[in-house]
Formats: structure tokens, C-alpha cells, sequence
């Protein structure tokens, strides 16, 4: 029997969705004049549910063991917030545009319900309510995805993206369903109990790693990234890349140390190839993109290689490296297309060609994504340097040759995204150009979220409080 | 490890789905005419192409009426344990209730309930 006791437990997804059911009444009874209160009001709740979200929680299972809260999963939460609140903050001059004139709050309420969607995922105590709170992190997002209903290829991405979310789906259903059948259970302490090594159940595993590699965005099962990357408005294309992938990542570390652990040799072995793959397909790709946006989208494939690396060093290390490197992954992404939004917004221009000349109207502007592109190909600094050490330390710890030449490519391929992510800092520094993107002033909301970015691709690097503290809550893993 | 169950499980999902396709081509009586190859065999005969606008309306209508009905079917299973579970189960179904007004609230202030 629940008591109220009990609702203290789930008190992130509560709040979260009492935040999106007074944004729904405020959508009801606003008149449509002052429909604009709703950006403003959906911020401030936002930030205070952030802040209370950092409050000590209690820890416990819920629902017969299909949802639980820890310390862990809490953070892991917590993580997710800031990088809401900062795309939030971003968003915020793009949807007061006159095109999105009547359906503000419609953005919000979607964005906070896959919210909702992702902290079920990351809380969920069997594969059934992992796999409920995944659609509801994919569905609305579908709908964002289409969300600038006046262009074609937002609607393109759109479908690309239900559609294939649809496809990898059913995959990982049929895996979880083999792995139901073999074991008797969906809950993942009776699942992991019950673990035979028989193949089937490496079957089942196989396709549940193939239905989360369509979400993290893994090379096999990358296809549709970039289009949709593209078609997508920016604030979104952020959250998608950001956020959601976050939270995918986030639930398979969970999933693959407390469901598969003891099949931990068997999965380095494919996460290996997967690694190897996604790095550096994603580069290589990424080296021809000239659309900012494409560009982003296959960076972040690559970067999703380079977290693969963390998952495998198979201890509480790799854990902290991973959730560490997530951290510091959003906060720099999120620098990098906060800057590529304030430009769209103020230009309409997303081209890279666009950028040329930037320093000498906008020197801030340049000089801030400049710092995000540093951070993203980590170097020594900024954020993003401690970030890969601590992925490519965990991985090298297993102390094996093997793991040794990993390591090896892993450092080849971040040489190599320095060269695709140094063309960009060469365009806004170096190329001359007769009619740059005029000089113009970015709104005061994409300016704080941008200043928590650059604090935080410091702070984080710095401070080793904070990865202390990542460290401490891994344990409760 | 007991492979051969997977060879099993393989070799009998092919049988199942191409047995059936191979059985029915077989055994199924064809007769080919031009009202086959219709979209609809029976129904309105189709005039022009598929890209014509219409009226969203129906949509509409359609969800709206599905979301209350699905709202009936969770009810049920309510009704039967509401005297066990007592002030909890009554307070749960009025917060259930309080969010599918809501919607239907926010579906009339959109214009949805306007036919036009």
C-alpha cells in the first residue's frame, strides 16, 4: 500500500510533473496575448525543481521492485536538470519567435514529459518500466523533432526519427522477451539471479545492446542521426543529442553492470568492435560536414564511442569516468550549440562557410565556441581534457594488451576530431570574409545559460570535489 | 550453453512464417480480376490520386474520444478494489481524473471540439 511516505521517494518525477501540469493549466486560462508569461514562469519552475532536486532524497523501491530511487540514480538526475535548465534558458528566444505563436507551452510541456520519461528510465527496477519510460522519452521527443511545422525537413525528421525509434523498439522488446523467456523474470536483481550463459539469453542480450545503441547513436545503428540532427529546430537538436543520449547512456551502464555483470567479458568484446567503430566512422564522417548542425550530430557520435570506452573498464571507476564524462559532455555541447542557436536565431545562417569572419564582429561569441570546441577535442585546459583521461585511465586499467591498442585508437581518433573541430575555430579566426554575420546582441536568457557552460567546462575540470562526489554516489550503483 | 535451442528457436520461426506464405500460395483458390488490384476491394471505388487535402477533423474527434475511452477501461479494474484500498484508490482516480480533464480542457481552448 502506497503512503505519502512512499511519494517522497519518486519526489524528481512528481515535481517534474507537476511543473508540466501548471504549465498546462497556465496554457488553459492564459489568454493568448500574454501567452509569453509561460516561458518565463516554465523557467523559474524549472529552476527550483532543479534546486530541490539537489536536496538529500530517500532511498527505496516502489512498486514491487519495478521502481527504485538511490543516491546514484538521483545524481544521475540531478546531471540531467542542469542540462535541461541550460537548453530551457536557450531556447527561450526561439520559441518567442512570431512563427511559434501559439504553441509555446506545447514545447515545454512535451520537453518536460520526455524528462519525465528519462528519470522512470534511469529509476526503473525491471525491464518492463526501463522500457516504458524509454517511449515516453522518444515519443514527445518525435513531436519536437517536427516541431517548425512551416518547414519541410523539420517534418522529415520527424518521421526518420519515429520511424527508426520504432524499428530499434520492437529490437530491444525481443530481446528483453528472450531474456524473459530464459529467465522467468523482468525484474533486473531476479534477471541477473537467474543469468544461465545460455544463448539464447546472448541473444536476447545482443538485441537489448542494439535497441539502446539506436538511442546512444553507436555506428551500426547511426543512420539516423544526422538527418534528423538536421531537420530538428537547434534547441532540440541540443536535447536530443545531450539529454536523451545522456539518459540512454546513463540506464545501459546501469543495465549492463547490475543485469549482465557477470557476462562482463563477453560484452567488452562487443563493445570493443563498437567502440572502434562508432569513433571513428563518426570522425571521419564528421571531417566532410560543412552544416553546423550535421556537423554537431556526428561529433556526437563520436564522443558516444569515446563513453563506451568508460563503460568498459567494468569497475566503480569506469562508472565515475562515465557519468563524470557526461557531465562534462553537456555542459560543453550545450556551450557549443548555444552559440550556433544565438547565431540561427539572430542570422538565420547554419552554415560553417557562415562563420567565417565571426571573431571580428562577434570576438565573444568566437572566443566562447571556441573554448566548447577545445573542451569537446580535450584539450589540456578546459574540462573535456579530464573528461577522455579518466574514460581512457578506466579502460587501461584492465591491464591487457588488448585494451592497451584501444586505448591507442581512441587517442588516434581524438587527434583526428581536433582537425574537424580546429576547421571551425580557422573559419571564425582565420578566413576572411566580405560580408560576415553582422555584430548582434544575444538575448539575456542564451547569455546566462551560456555563462553556466563556460563555468562549468571549467569548474567541473578543476574541481575535484566534484568528481570525488561522482565517485562516492557510484558506489550506490 | 544449449545451442541447439537457439537452432530450434530459428529454424521454427522460418517454418511457421514461410510455411505459411508457401501453404496458402498452394492451397488459397486466386482469381485475378481488376477490382483486385483496387485499394479497397469493397467499398467506394477510388477516383483520383491520394493527395487531396481533407478534413483533420476526424482525427481529432478520434483521439479525444480514445483518451476518455481508455479512461473507462482503467475504471473497471478501480472499481472492483476501491472498497479494499479504501481513501488512497479515491484520491489516486481524482488526481487521474483532474489530468484527463485537463486535456480535454486544453483540446476545447485549442478549438478541436469546433467542427468545421
Amino acid at each position: 500500500m502506497m503512503n505519502l511516505q512512499d511519494f517522497l521517494t519518486m519526489r524528481h518525477e512528481i515535481l517534474l510533473i507537476l511543473v508540466a501540469v501548471i504549465v498546462l493549466i497556465g496554457e488553459i486560462f492564459i489568454s493568448d496575448k500574454s501567452k509569453h508569461v509561460i516561458i518565463n514562469l516554465t523557467i523559474i519552475l524549472f529552476l527550483l525543481h532543479t534546486i530541490v532536486g539537489f536536496l538529500p532524497i530517500q532511498e527505496g523501491k516502489l512498486f514491487g521492485g519495478m521502481y527504485q530511487n538511490d543516491l546514484f540514480r538521483a545524481t544521475l538526475k540531478n546531471i540531467l536538470n542542469i542540462g535541461v535548465f541550460i537548453i530551457l534558458l536557450q531556447s527561450s528566444a526561439w520559441i518567442r519567435k512570431e512563427e511559434n505563436r501559439g504553441k509555446i507551452s506545447e514545447y515545454f510541456i512535451l520537453l518536460l514529459s520526455t524528462l519525465v520519461g528519462m528519470y522512470f528510465m534511469i529509476s526503473s527496477g525491471d525491464f518492463l518500466m526501463l522500457y516504458l519510460g524509454l517511449e515516453l522519452a522518444t515519443i514527445p521527443i518525435a513531436a519536437l523533432a517536427a516541431f517548425d511545422t512551416h518547414k519541410n525537413n523539420s517534418a522529415e525528421a520527424g518521421i526518420k526519427l519515429i520511424l527508426s525509434s520504432a524499428l530499434s523498439s520492437g529490437i530491444l522488446l525481443f530481446g528483453i522477451s528472450m531474456i524473459y523467456g530464459t529467465t522467468g523474470s523482468v525484474y533486473f536483481t531476479e534477471v541477473a539471479a537467474n543469468f544461465g550463459k545460455e544463448s539464447l539469453q546472448i541473444l536476447g542480450f545482443i538485441f537489448f545492446v542494439a535497441g539502446m545503441g539506436f538511442k546512444i547513436s553507436l555506428v551500426p545503428f547511426h543512420l539516423w542521426t544526422a538527418d534528423v540532427y538536421e531537420g530538428a529546430p537547434i534547441n532540440v537538436t541540443s536535447y536530443l543529442s545531450v539529454i536523451s543520449k545522456g539518459a540512454a547512456v546513463f540506464i545501459f551502464t546501469i543495465v549492463l553492470y547490475k543485469v549482465f555483470g557477470q557476462i562482463a567479458e563477453m560484452w567488452n568484446v562487443l563493445l570493443y568492435v563498437l567502440a572502434v567503430l562508432t569513433m571513428t566512422i563518426g570522425n571521419l564522417f564528421a571531417i566532410r560536414q560543412n552544416n553546423m548542425k550535421r556537423f554537431l550530430a556526428f561529433s556526437s557520435i563520436a564522443q558516444a564511442g569515446f563513453i563506451l570506452l568508460g563503460i568498459m573498464g567494468s569497475n566503480a571507476a569506469g562508472v565515475t569516468s562515465v557519468v563524470y564524462f557526461m557531465l562534462i559532455y553537456i555542459l560543453t555541447n550545450l556551450g557549443a550549440f548555444g552559440v550556433v542557436s544565438a547565431i540561427y536565431n539572430a542570422s538565420g545562417k547554419e552554415d560553417m562557410r557562415d562563420y567565417n569572419g565571426l571573431y571580428k564582429t562577434n570576438p565573444k561569441l568566437s572566443l566562447l565556441m571556441t573554448l566548447a570546441l577545445f573542451s569537446l577535442a580535450g584539450i589540456p585546459p578546459v574540462a573535456g581534457f579530464f573528461g577522455k583521461f579518466f574514460l581512457f585511465t578506466s579502460v587501461a586499467s584492465l591491464n591487457d594488451y588488448k585494451y592497451y591498442i584501444l586505448v591507442l585508437i581512441a587517442v588516434l581518433n581524438a587527434t583526428i576530431s581536433l582537425f574537424y573541430y580546429l576547421r571551425v575555430v580557422k573559419a571564425m579566426f582565420i578566413d576572411p570574409n566580405d560580408n560576415p554575420i553582422p555584430y548582434f546582441k544575444t538575448d539575456t536568457p542564451a547569455r546566462i545559460g551560456l555563462l553556466i557552460c563556460v563555468f562549468g567546462v571549467f569548474l567541473v575540470g578543476f574541481v575535484a570535489a566534484i568528481y570525488e562526489a561522482i565517485y562516492h554516489f557510484s558506489s550506490f550503483i | 550453453m544449449n545451442s541447439e535451442y537457439l537452432i530450434l528457436f530459428f529454424l521454427l520461426g522460418v517454418i511457421l512464417v514461410g510455411g505459411a506464405i508457401v501453404f496458402s500460395m498452394f492451397v488459397a483458390p486466386s482469381s485475378k480480376n481488376s477490382a483486385k488490384s483496387e485499394p479497397y476491394e469493397c467499398g467506394i471505388p477510388v477516383k483520383s490520386d491520394a493527395w487531396i487535402q481533407f478534413n483533420v477533423g476526424y482525427y481529432l474527434f478520434a483521439i479525444i474520444y480514445l483518451i476518455f475511452d481508455v479512461e473507462t477501461v482503467f475504471i473497471f479494474p478501480w472499481g472492483v478494489v476501491m472498497r479494499d484500498m479504501g481513501l488512497t484508490a479515491f484520491i489516486e482516480i481524482l488526481v487521474f481524473f483532474f489530468i484527463l480533464v485537463l486535456g480535454l480542457l486544453y483540446a476545447w481552448k485549442k478549438g478541436a471540439l469546433r467542427w468545421v
